[in-house]
């Protein structure tokens, strides 16, 4: 049994060197008009390479090569559904994960209120939260409204009262533009008889350093008990010191925000 | 470790028994990085990573940014690396020679057979300057930012990227970094024109990172300008007119680099993954389209009359992580490809051999 031991230690570090000394291929292209949908989405995984294919999940499992192959566009009808794929081929080492997070329609929305956003990036104002449109990981889409104030307040005019249980936020993280997920996400209902928000629940973030590129991450809060209301108040907190670990520590950062959804209980 | 050393070190019997059962990942069966061949059609090499020979403590380098090739047949790198601008390499990978302190922002470089004699067009980001050299590092004349085009009011909005000279001695400056301007001055270095510039119209130019002159077609002569934010190269006349747009959607193209009848450039970077290392060299044939992508996504299939499938340009993008961020490519007289690279952790340029 030592024996065996043995081999397996030392064919692994045969491995490790092997593989240092190979390509890696890039991670394929996931190809759709926007994360948000009303019934379905559909998804086009795409990489012009030949010897290679291209492995996906739905439920949230990295991919392997034993996962599902991609032969032809994917159809989505289950909210958060979240795509991860990955491509394998004989001659070089697997690519790194890429995932979307595809987002389904919520509660009717009739209008959203913001405080008002760096002029550079102002998208088409307040509506830009509500259009449906972005999951992009370009800084400069115009579905894209970008803040560098200390809070952000976002308000939602329900057409009539509803349940409200969950709010999703569709936010980008990319550290080499300075944009952070914000430091705390604090959610309120407004209460007619007090005329006045009342605070439901808050949430801290915590800001993970070992990512590299564009990110983007919808993020849902959800709270304990659902609350029927038509007005919603969602206040994201910008991280006024960037940590010391990022080249500019100390400085605010930025707040990225494309979409807001929010639902009842499902 | 070289690939076939794995195989002499392992295939004992017993080992190699063991190995299938226990281990199903197929490590071993991965292509050594210098057994890969990159590349489609006509236009495939394979790679050598380990060309330059280069001691990093005596020859370092920063960001490696251009390269060319001059006519006793030594490669020519410009690096930002102001301990020795410009290295001087031997086809096969052995430093000559270096020279060159004064260019912290080295960036573009030009070689032009002038009279016989070869010289050399610097575009320094830092200094808003043109430095014309001797092939030995001696200044011949320098350009300060372009007061006569009346669009700069100071030094620092010019920031030239790239030079390309006319077979007449015209020297067409692209402001790349700055106003995205070309600046066309005569072989005196005096003021002629400018064109491009940032707009929204088709002649416009975003991130005029490169030029050159293309000469293949002999009648008609033109300008190839990058315009690298719009995934393109543009062309003009020789006098600046714009003529058409060569869409290469999701290339961060560099420079255009024009051997015999074939485009070659550098894409820093895929469009559908920013600032992720995600680069790789397109190769276009003398109609400006894309024959190959070395380490990129396959171009579009010919149909059998000769055309291109599909009116509408495929996005391209890196496939295999090859490369980092490619900056400039050279082809040198016997065809090898040079690929230098800007941010890829001080590496030296890496050399490419065609396979026939």
């Amino acid at each position: 049994m030592k024996n065996i031991h043995f081999l397996i230690v030392f064919l692994s570090n045969v491995a490790v060197l092997s593989a240092q000394d190979a390509f890696q291929l890039a991670p394929p292209l996931l190809k759709y008009p926007s994360v948000f949908f009303t019934k379905e989405a559909k998804i086009d995984l795409v990489f012009a390479e030949p010897n290679t294919q291209i492995h996906y999940t739905l439920n949230g499992e990295e991919p392997t090569e034993n996962a599902q192959r991609y032969t032809h566009p994917l159809s989505i009808t289950k909210n958060f559904t979240t795509v991860k794929a990955r491509v394998f081929g004989k001659n070089y080492l697997p690519s790194d994960v890429v995932q979307a997070t595809f987002i389904k329609e919520g509660l009717p929305i009739k209008s959203a209120e913001t405080t008002l956003p760096n002029p550079k990036y102002k998208g088409s104002g307040a509506k830009t939260l509500i259009d449906n449109e972005g999951g992009k990981t370009t800084v400069s889409s115009p579905t894209w409204l970008g803040f560098q104030t200390d809070t952000v307040d976002v308000i939602l005019n329900l057409h009539k009262k509803e349940k409200f249980k969950k709010v999703l936020i569709g936010l980008l993280r990319d550290y080499g533009s300075w944009i952070f997920l914000p430091e705390k996400i604090a959610i309120y209902a407004f209460d007619d008889k007090k005329n006045y928000f009342q605070l439901l629940d808050n949430q801290i973030f915590n800001q993970s350093k070992d990512i590299k590129g564009s990110f983007y991450t919808p993020s849902v809060l959800s709270l304990k008990k659902s609350i029927k209301t038509d007005k919603i108040k969602i206040q994201l907190h910008v991280v006024k010191q960037i940590p010391d670990w990022h080249v500019g520590k100390g400085n605010r950062s930025w707040i990225f925000i494309d979409e807001i959804k929010v639902y009842g209980d499902e | 470790m070289q690939r076939k050393d794995f195989i002499k070190t392992t295939s004992f019997g017993l080992l190699g028994a063991m190995l299938t059962p226990l281990h199903r990942s197929p490590y071993g069966q991965y292509l050594a990085k210098n057994e890969v061949i990159l590349g489609h059609n006509n236009k495939r090499y394979k790679i050598n990573t380990r060309w330059s020979q280069a001691d990093v403590a005596r020859y370092p380098v920063n960001n490696c940014h251009e390269m060319v090739q001059d006519k006793k047949g030594r490669i020519l790198l410009l690096t930002d690396e102001t301990r020795n601008n410009v290295l001087i390499y031997d086809k096969n990978g052995k430093i000559l020679d270096s020279w060159g302190k004064e260019y912290p922002g080295a960036h573009g470089l030009t070689l032009f057979n002038e009279n016989g004699e070869d010289v050399l067009f610097i575009c320094d980001n830092t200094r808003h300057q043109v430095i014309k050299t001797t092939i030995d590092g001696r200044v011949l004349m320098t350009l300060d930012y372009p007061k006569e085009t009346g669009v700069y009011a100071k030094a620092e909005e010019y920031v030239p990227t790239e030079t390309a000279i006319a077979p007449n001695g015209d020297i067409y400056v692209a402001d790349g970094y700055g106003k995205d301007y070309v600046i066309q001055y005569n072989h005196k270095g005096e003021y002629i024109r400018h064109f491009g510039g940032k707009g929204d119209t088709a002649a416009h130019l975003s991130n005029a990172h490169g030029v050159c002159v293309d000469m293949r077609d002999k009648a008609n002569p033109c300008l190839m300008v990058t315009s690298r934010v719009q995934n393109a190269f543009k062309k003009y006349d020789l006098e600046g007119k714009y003529l058409e747009t060569i869409d290469l959607k999701g290339a961060w193209v560099c420079r255009p680099v024009i051997k015999g009848d074939y485009l070659y450039a550098a894409v820093l970077q895929s469009n559908s993954r920013q600032w992720a290392q995600s680069g790789f060299v397109t190769i276009l044939d003398k109609n400006n389209k894309v024959v190959s992508n070395l380490a990129g996504s396959t171009p579009l299939q010919r149909s059998p009359d000769g055309q291109y499938s599909g009116a509408q340009v495929e996005e391209m993008y890196q496939t295999i992580k090859a490369f980092q961020y490619p900056h400039d490519v050279l082809i040198d007289d016997e065809e090898n490809m040079y690929v230098a690279q800007w941010n890829s952790g001080k590496t030296y340029p890496i050399k490419l051999e065609p396979v026939v």
